[in-house]
């Protein structure tokens, strides 16, 4: 009994880690998707940023300028993606596999150019834990939620503040307007482009976030390929929680849990491959179960184009 | 057909991956200007790293392969009007398959060969119907559903080469393949390129004419372009769904097999990525028609040998050919950009390369 | 052209201040002139009507006024000042709101945000629901366009639908409102309701363009009315001094045909009955119950046509007994054999041609050859494939030349991609395929649907011959002219069910009768 107490914080702690970067990156998805721009790209954007990131903090040595060199990257890439999308009418799903190899060639190039070599680069300042006062002292879950980076703060405020932007602002109304019916949003006087210009920039800077909190909090280096599919597990979590901040966090919960699990047991009885597999397998099965179309966002990967 | 009109057709099915090529070299230029090289030296050294000389060719050919089947994947699948993404599982389904059932069968020569790569086009078959039966019978959509198959495949794959399969070696993976039971090299200087490319152009072949000269295909290019129309003629989209990603699933796994017996002998963790991913560019280059997938297989085969001549020559990273078949693949089906360079008759020959009902509906 | 300041009209409009006027509008897409120099005027308080058949020019029209296209030349004035409409934002700044014939609706969202969208609210940063509800509200009942501002659009009526597009342009405060075929989709009822709040619009001082191809219905609702054909402004009339007769021969500009053909060809209907319905029930796309208990019987050498406002259940029915779409409940049969269970492949065999009623995308593979097109149904029979499951692109091609120069399909080359012909010359190549086969039974939906006169003719002409060699036509159309000059009987289908039986001589007053629901006291 008291061993299981004992295992219940690091694993929730663990959880919340896991759960951190793909719940930025599905929130980043939901504002893309919400317009009407697929963002399979969602991997790439984070890789670049998490690269940035460490890049902008082992020039100056200042974690909030990784941060901001992640987030300008993340940004950066994402207006690739838009560009082509939106302006050059490119196939959103092309375009989004295309951002994620350039990310994954871009990063391999530049870690050979800016740090000489391959692999990993050297460990930069990062975001550590901050404890939060007396709510860290809480029993069993306390260090879990409220001893962490301030990026963990930072995606605890950003889950309901996405919330309110979609569903209680005029802006919101707009974005899930321009992803079910376009031509409506066009008639009703509202630039189409722009707002999906809107969507596609938030989600790089959101995944952007979840990338650097990759390389700069929760390792504080960037290793190539460092996220290893975090992307589509976000885009995962974003489909499973069905375009919505809390169901898509509550999703990256479920995937960060059952990475907690693998990451801690070292002899249990179902290797960590199938546990890897459990996102995935998930997000089909709900896919099946509702028909996948009836919730998605109706014009969703279809570029609009004026008369 | 007329031949005027068959140069027409043959201009405008090259003019995108043409504009998509120009302008990742022209970036891929500025790149190797902003490194401090000379682009012209680093080009140079690629085409020549590409196919210079018979070694080089050979080591093309050897990269052009299982391009050729991840792209027939796509393709496939494309003209029944699917996007397959999941070429990159579906070859790594193909990979273990060879891998468990060429160790397991020992030496029986050519005909563990050929058992493998039937035991391969099999399990990719059914790896790829699963999406396209959750597609016909629930609504899923082929790209997220493919997507999250990716990742199940790797994961399964990784799981049976490290575990049940694994062999004694101290690199993790299957166990070795007979050599005997190995697709042998061609030989004749090309280095190590071997009769794989042959089976990749057969299948090449294959594809074609199950797309335009059987009743099957009729089929699924009926679906594919019009789904309405077909439905209206009496033909079954589900079933045709399901065959198609089907088909395309088991040109992938061959993809797998072929690397597998040709290439390392066994399936090693982690394996070769991003084959799968980078059939989506060579599909969309040749424009989904088998002969363009050989073609754009071969460009991408030849960026990525030529690469390592290029560092070789300059101290520009290999990395740059990845960026360039990123870069490709970012503007191979950019319409709207064509459309301001050539004008308006570009959107008519789009048509090859995207499929415009979104993923909503 | 500008009749109109000669002033003291019945209703009084012509002595209203002018509103909008368009002069010498011209409008050309590639070769096709939409709009040639088109000027028209509107006054305060004033029902335009806008007449003209499809494709006449009246939609491009009103996109020009509302910004979603750039005219090539003329000019706009609103309320005597020139005006440059660029988009969507200028018109409804000028006061400009448009009803499109196809809703520009967000399914999911509610009525309210629906109708504050890209105009919202706000209280603070985020979006006020409660006023935008309110808002709706008031709108509402000044005008009686009732409706729930809290309603999910998608649960919405086809009717309430559109009353939520005049609250949206209403609330941004249009005064001149367009409204594009509002009655296409509407019931009788509806669209009486309809013109019950345009009265009490143009009472309230805003004016309306209300754009048709129904020339009956703008004699109850206009006060002028503008005739345009092939893109020209044919003329102006007063309401109040024209007629049905005088505006069909406006908007037609000839007479109209066939009439005696069928007379010569009539009175064969002597066969067995070769398709029957008893009893069908079909369900749409929707879900919902289209079709509700039908019966019928097509005898050989007799045009049954099926008439009724569109989307009364006549697409189900049609689809249905050609076997594209499953019956919910009754049976259909061939030849007196039940085929209920049967798709269409096998119907097919049995010697059923199907014409459908969307041409473009159930008829045909826009993108494949007409050789292909040709064999789209018969590509597993010889002489086209092989038991190998090889087909024969030779004799593809060779089939469809020889059908394609029966039918006079221009070119007649099968090389030729389906979507490089025009619309009539599209529907053609259907009648080829479908009707080279020699079925016994065709089931013919509304076929020369925005095809040229040309093509409708001959369409015309290849249906009576037809007849006259003893086959059983099924003919669904929405044009009484067509109906009326080609079927032997006439039913009428409302609300998926058979409203009555007529013979062509019913007159108007009955058929409208009938497809407005009313139930006919004679033969069933």
């Amino acid at each position: 009994m008291n061993d299981l107490l004992a295992t219940i914080g690091p694993i929730l702690a663990s959880t919340i880690r896991n759960a951190t970067p793909l719940i930025f990156a599905a929130l980043g998805g939901m504002f893309s998707e919400r317009s009407g721009v697929v963002n399979i790209g969602l991997e790439g954007l984070m890789l670049i940023s998490a690269f940035a990131g460490v890049v902008g903090s082992h020039a100056t040595g200042s974690a909030w300028v990784g941060l901001g060199t992640g987030l300008a990257a993340g940004l950066a890439f994402a207006l690739i993606h838009a560009l082509m999308c939106i302006t050059f009418e490119a196939d959103q799903i092309i375009s989004g596999t295309a951002i994620n190899l350039l990310a994954l060639g871009g990063t391999g190039f530049l870690m050979v150019e800016v740090f000489g070599t391959g692999g990993t680069s050297p460990r930069v300042s990062g975001f550590g834990t901050v404890p939060i006062p007396l709510l860290s002292g809480i029993p069993l879950i306390g260090e879990a939620f409220f001893d962490q980076s301030l990026l963990v703060y930072l995606m605890y405020v950003l889950i309901p503040i996405t919330f309110f932007v979609v569903f209680r602002t005029p802006f919101g109304l707009r974005l899930r307007a321009t992803g079910e019916a376009p031509e409506a949003v066009d008639t009703a006087g509202i630039s189409v482009a722009r707002m999906r210009y809107y969507g596609v920039s938030l989600s790089g800077l959101l995944a952007a976030l979840g990338g650097v909190y990759l390389s700069m909090s929760l390792l504080s280096a960037f290793t190539e390929n460092m996220t290893s599919g975090r992307g589509f597990i976000a885009l995962a979590a974003l489909i499973f929680g069905r375009w919505n901040p809390f169901g898509a966090a509550g999703a990256a919960l479920l995937f960060g849990f059952a990475q907690a699990l693998t990451f801690r047991g070292g002899q249990q009885a179902i290797p960590p491959e199938f546990i890897q597999m459990l996102p995935y397998i998930l997000t089909i099965v709900v896919l099946a179960g509702f028909g996948g179309r009836a919730v998605a966002p109706a014009a969703i990967g279809r570029p609009y184009r004026k008369e | 057909m007329n031949p005027r009109r068959m140069l027409g057709d043959a201009v405008g099915a090259l003019l995108f991956p043409i504009i998509a090529i120009l302008i990742a070299f022209i970036i891929g230029a500025i790149i190797v200007l902003a490194t401090g090289n000379n682009p012209l030296v680093a080009y140079a050294a690629l085409l020549d790293g590409a196919f210079g000389s018979k070694l080089s060719l050979g080591r093309t050919l050897l990269n052009t392969t299982p391009l050729i089947f991840t792209g027939l994947a796509v393709a496939f699948a494309f003209r029944a009007g699917l996007f397959n993404i999941g070429g990159e599982g579906q070859l790594f389904i193909g990979a273990i398959t060879a891998a468990g059932l060429g160790a397991a069968l020992g030496g029986l020569g050519p005909l563990t060969i050929l058992l493998a790569l039937a035991a391969c086009a099999l399990t990719g078959f059914l790896w790829g119907a699963l999406p396209g039966y959750l597609k016909a019978r629930f609504g899923a959509h082929e790209v997220i559903t493919t997507i999250m198959l990716n990742f199940i495949a790797i994961n399964l794959a990784t799981y049976l080469a490290l575990n049940p399969l694994r062999g004694k070696g101290i690199v993790p993976g299957t166990g070795d393949i007979d050599p005997s039971s190995l697709i042998p090299p061609i030989g004749l200087g090309f280095g190590q390129a071997n009769y794989g490319i042959l089976l990749a152009l057969f299948a090449a072949v294959v594809a074609y004419l199950l797309l335009w000269r059987t009743k099957l295909g009729f089929r699924i290019r009926a679906v594919g372009l019009s789904p309405g129309a077909a439905g209206y003629a009496g033909m079954r989209i589900g079933a045709n769904t399901v065959l198609a990603l089907a088909i395309g699933g088991a040109f992938a796994a061959l993809g797998g097999g072929v690397e597998v017996l040709g290439v390392y002998g066994k399936m090693t963790i982690p394996f070769v990525s991003n084959l799968g991913f980078n059939g989506i560019g060579v599909a969309l280059l040749g424009r989904n028609h088998p002969f363009g997938v050989v073609l754009g297989a071969l460009l991408f085969g030849g960026l990525a040998s030529g690469a390592q001549q290029m560092q070789f020559a300059t101290d520009v990273p290999l990395d740059l050919a990845d960026v360039l078949l990123a870069v490709i693949l970012l503007f191979v089906t950019a319409t709207k950009l064509v459309e301001l360079i050539v004008g308006k008759r570009a959107r008519a020959l789009a048509g090859d390369t995207r499929l415009e009902k979104g993923l909503g509906s | 052209m500008t009749e109109n300041e000669t002033g003291g009209g019945a209703t009084g409009t012509e002595s209203a201040p002018m509103v909008l006027e368009m002069r010498g509008v011209t409008k050309t897409f590639g070769p096709v002139v939409a709009n040639d120099g088109i000027s028209l005027s509107l006054h305060r308080g004033e029902v335009l009507g806008l007449l003209g058949e499809n494709g006449a020019g009246k939609s491009t029209l009103m996109k020009i006024l509302y910004g979603l296209y750039a005219p090539d030349s003329g000019e706009i004035f609103i309320d005597g000042e020139k005006v440059e409409i660029r988009d969507p934002k200028d018109a409804v700044r000028r006061g400009v709101g448009m009803v499109h014939q196809h809703f520009t609706l967000i399914p999911p969202l509610t009525v309210a945000e629906n109708i504050v969208l890209g105009a919202e609210p706000r209280r603070g940063v985020s979006l006020d629901l409660n006023r935008a509800a309110r808002a709706t509200e008031e709108l509402s009942e000044r005008y009686g366009l009732r409706v729930n501002p809290r309603a999910r659009v998608a649960d919405l009526s086809v009717g309430e639908q559109q009353r939520v597009e005049i609250l949206k342009a209403l609330y941004r405060e249009a005064r001149i409102l367009v409204l594009d075929e509002p009655t296409a989709v509407l019931t009788p009822q509806e669209a009486e309701d309809l013109f019950g709040v345009l009265k009490e619009l143009v009472a309230d001082g805003l004016s309306i363009i209300f754009i048709t191809h129904k020339l009956g219905e703008l004699l109850g609702v206009s006060d002028n009315i503008t005739v345009i054909r092939d893109g020209k402004v044919v003329d102006t009339v007063r309401t109040a001094t024209t007629d049905e007769g005088a505006l069909a021969r406006l908007m037609v500009g000839r007479e109209v045909l066939l009439q005696a053909e069928r007379d010569a060809h009539a009175g064969k209907a002597s066969g067995e009955p070769r398709l029957e319905a008893e009893d069908l029930v079909v369900r749409s796309g929707t879900g919902a119950v289209a079709v509700r208990g039908v019966s019928l019987a097509v005898r050989s050498g007799e045009i049954l046509a099926v008439a009724g406002v569109d989307g009364n259940g006549q697409t189900e029915l049609a689809e249905a007994l050609a076997g594209v779409r499953k019956a919910e409940g009754g049976r259909v049969s061939l030849d007196g054999e039940d085929v209920t269970g049967l798709g269409a492949e096998d119907r097919r065999r049995r010697g059923l041609a199907y014409v459908p009623e969307d041409r473009a995308s159930k008829g045909l593979v826009q993108d494949f050859t007409l050789a292909e097109n040709n064999a789209l149904k018969t590509y597993e029979e010889p002489p086209f494939s092989s038991k190998w499951g090889w087909i024969h692109p030779k004799a593809m091609r060779k089939k469809a030349a020889e059908n394609l120069r029966a039918f006079d399909v221009r070119p007649a080359n099968p090389d030729a991609r389906a979507a490089s012909l025009s619309g009539g010359n599209q529907q053609k190549a259907i009648l080829a395929r479908e009707l080279s086969g020699d079925p016994g039974v065709i089931v013919a939906s509304q076929p020369t649907r925005g095809v040229d006169v040309g093509a409708i003719e001959f369409i015309h002409r290849q249906l009576l011959e037809q007849r006259s060699e003893g086959k059983a036509i099924l003919l669904i159309s929405l044009e009484l002219e067509e109906v009326r000059s080609l079927a032997d009987r006439i039913i009428v289908l409302h609300a998926g069910e058979i409203a009555g039986e007529v013979t062509p001589e019913a007159t108007d007053e009955e058929l409208g009768l009938l497809m407005a629901g009313g139930k006919s006291g004679g033969s069933s």
